[in-house]
């Protein structure tokens, strides 16, 4: 019996055309599978095929997962696909096969149970406590001309999931985040809407020249994060367990 | 209440002979600036946050609202901690007294008029060019505003409030603003006040009126009841305006919080509990903080605790306030008269359930969601997630481990269609045991006491630890 997979591109509209195709096929579900990017331990009895990235369809699979699913489904669909980890298409293809079968459709993503339902809720919960840690970690600092800028380095690809936070946060500033890993810049013009672009569009950010303020700020800012503190109870471990050592080397208090 | 001239001076400079070392390194030197200088902002906030730090103020949750877009800000409903300072503890406001100058002797305060600290006043405008841009750089989610008293509570609630009113009006400043309402200060101000703050809070300072005359003689505890009544009256009303006119501004929306000392005073963890289950009902507080107390000062009347805060107790009194307020507990379930504090081995909900064993195992795929949640290894949220999830069939050990359940915990309180995860006894000794040598995880290790020093106690020093913590 031969297996067949799917090569999606790594994103949103990749994964849904790939279950878009996979319900064209009219093969047992068991056999089909989504895999993102290039299959790197090809099998023997598998047939590849490679799934380019259709809006259309993408479009019609992301309004059916609405219907049949809610936007609980919907969302947490989303974040699953905003994961770095590579399993995320088939959890994703088959969560949306066993929704078919429940028979409240609405209640799929309590279905725990499942494997493959239990994955995406993970998934979506990995992205979702990333995106969380950023709304509380991020830093700006102010460029000489004024913009706020912020450098992330994510695992997972949050930085759509934080901008809406932020935009809402500071609706009447001028501000950049850059994540560094997927050279993505998220830009908000002042009482604007925000837009993603990427590094190759010419992105000028001379990043490294900082106004005079943020010099005092981060100053006044460092003093205050070491006089809060209790000596008495200081507490190391338990500081690090909150904050985790990867996300210091982005925070001003930590960088001086 | 009388106050000598040199204390009432506003945004007073110190007569002191040393620089203050700017840097922001760990150890920050103490000093003063010279005798005449004008303090930099760098000086007053070093010395005006110290003397804050012991005010908790966890998290800045409570509203949820959006900006509107005309001004900065966003107030998140879920708790937003942006930094955790070396203590572990969440730094989510900016927290900062307006004035560290007091007219007041609390024996357990740095800020008391008989000790002699470096002393300084923010400006309104100070206050708010920190706020702002502490807030853009998003170093904070808000401000947190306490004060000494300087001149008298009336006016020191005076300060307060311009400082607040210019934050919100000329800085347009739309988030989360606490502030502390000041006892035996005018209602007109802390009303006044109230419709410019998400949160207020009254100390209650000790959880009995004793503990306060001994320690803070110049308050009283009617003093303090009285304006976290009128607060908690107003917010009533408020909610009631709301729904008449849909823009009548909100009186404090976030609701009011107060904060007592645990080890200062001999009160029992039973005592506190009932304050706390109290405040909770008959004060609608929303939360109530307890702080283990810090020996700042010298004092007779205050307790030496060798052994640093402590924490243990406040970790404990924390998890109990959980058990009241999400869990569906009663003070007098956890604590009674003949066991008046809380087990130090266990954590209170697991010493409830070893008390209580006629009520276990429950059935998983059955029971209602109120019993599950009393369940040891059993959260909030993996309770209703299997509430949820029971719905599509029954659950197995090995769904509830998917779940969040902590199963080395909960396994002896439960079944899954019937059969529990390994044979057991349900046997209050033999459970104790086990859930004792799984290691509870603690937040702290350095309470002159970690786990594996307590676990070790024979019973008699268990005894000598208990009237220990109760002072
Ligand atoms: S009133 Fe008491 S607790 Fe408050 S600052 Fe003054 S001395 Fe300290």
């Amino acid at each position: 019996m031969e297996e067949y997979y799917l090569i999606c591109e790594d994103s949103l509209e990749g994964v849904f055309t790939g279950i878009y195709n996979a319900y064209l096929m009219k093969k047992p579900h068991s056999r089909l599978h989504i895999s993102i990017g290039e299959e790197e331990n090809l099998r023997l009895f598998a047939v590849y095929e490679d799934c380019p990235a259709d809006e259309k369809k993408a479009a019609s699979v992301a309004g059916t997962i609405i219907r049949e699913f809610g936007t609980e489904a919907y969302l947490a669909i989303c974040r699953a696909l905003a994961s770095g980890e590579t399993d995320k298409g088939e959890a994703v293809y088959k969560t949306v096969v066993t929704g078919f079968h429940m028979k409240n459709r609405k209640a799929l993503m309590g279905n725990l149970a499942n494997p493959y339902v239990h994955r995406v809720f993970e998934l979506a919960r990995f992205t979702a406590n990333e995106a969380h840690f950023h709304v509380e970690f991020l830093r700006f600092r102010e460029l000489e001309n004024g913009i706020l800028y912020a450098k992330i380095g994510p695992k997972n690809n949050i930085i759509t999931f934080i901008m809406l936070h932020f935009a809402d946060r500071l609706p009447l500033e001028n501000f950049v985040i850059h994540d560094e890993i997927r050279g993505i810049f998220a830009v908000h013009p002042k009482g604007k809407d925000w837009f993603l672009t990427s590094q190759e569009e010419g992105m000028e950010i001379h990043s490294d020249s900082f106004s005079k303020g943020e010099e005092e700020y981060s100053e006044l800012f460092c003093r205050f994060f070491h006089t809060i503190a209790i000596k008495e109870r200081n507490n190391y471990v338990l500081q690090r367990g909150m904050l985790p050592l990867r996300y210091r080397k982005y925070m001003t208090e930590f960088l001086k | 209440m009388n106050s000598d001239s040199k204390k009432t001076q506003y945004n007073l400079i110190p007569d002191s002979s040393r620089g203050m070392a700017v840097n922001c390194s760990n150890d920050i030197a103490m000093t003063l600036p010279e005798s005449g200088r004008k303090m930099t902002l760098m000086e007053k906030l070093g010395i005006l946050s110290d003397a804050a730090k012991y005010d908790v103020s966890c998290s800045s949750s409570g509203v949820g609202r959006k900006g509107d877009g005309t001004g900065i800000g966003n107030t998140s409903a879920a708790g937003i901690c942006h930094s955790f300072s070396s203590d572990g503890r969440c730094i989510s406001l900016l927290k900062i007294l307006f004035t560290n100058e007091c007219i007041y002797d609390c024996k357990y305060c740095i800020n008391r008029k008989s000790n002699d600290v470096p002393r300084a006043s923010f400006t309104p405008d100070e206050v708010c060019e920190l706020t702002i841009q502490f807030y853009r750089r998003n170093y904070i989610e808000g401000l947190f505003l306490s004060s000494g008293i300087i001149n008298s509570p009336t006016y020191t609630m005076e300060l307060i409030y311009e400082a607040v009113y210019k934050l919100r009006t000329k800085y347009r400043f739309q988030r989360y603003i606490h502030v502390k309402a000041i006892p035996g200060a005018d209602p007109m101000i802390i009303q006044q006040l109230g419709m410019l703050a998400d949160r207020m809070s009254v100390n209650l300072e000790l959880p009995t009126a004793e503990g306060l005359q001994k320690l803070a003689p110049n308050k009283h505890r009617k003093n303090i009841l009285t304006p976290m009544r009128q607060i908690q009256t107003g917010i009533t009303q408020n909610k009631e305006e709301i729904v008449v006119y849909k823009h009548a501004s909100s009186f404090v929306p976030a609701g009011q919080s107060t904060q007592m000392i645990v080890g200062a005073t001999p009160e029992s963890d039973y005592q506190i509990m009932m304050v706390a289950e109290n405040l909770y009902k008959k004060f609608d507080l929303k939360r109530v903080y307890y702080s283990a107390f810090v020996s700042v000062n010298e004092d007779k009347e205050l307790p030496a605790l060798p052994g640093g805060p402590p924490l243990l107790r406040e970790h404990r009194l924390y998890q109990a306030d959980w058990l009241l307020r999400f869990y569906g507990f009663e003070a007098d379930e956890l604590l009674s008269e003949q066991k008046p504090n809380f087990n130090i081995l266990l954590d209170p909900k697991a010493d409830w359930a070893l008390r209580h064993l006629e009520m276990f195992p429950v059935e998983i795929n059955r029971a209602d969601y109120q019993t599950i949640l009393r369940v040891p290894g059993i959260g909030v949220k993996s309770a209703q997630r299997i509430v949820r999830a029971r719905r599509n069939g029954n659950l197995s050990f090995d769904d509830l481990k998917k779940i969040g359940v902590t199963l080395k915990r909960a396994l002896y309180f439960i079944t899954c269609s019937g059969r529990m995860m390994y044979p057991t006894k349900i046997e209050e000794d033999y459970i104790t045991r086990n859930l004792i040598s799984n290691k509870e995880k603690l937040p702290f290790d350095r309470d002159g006491m970690t786990y594996r020093q307590l676990s070790l106690f024979d019973d008699g020093m268990i005894s000598s630890w208990n009237q220990a913590v109760s002072g």
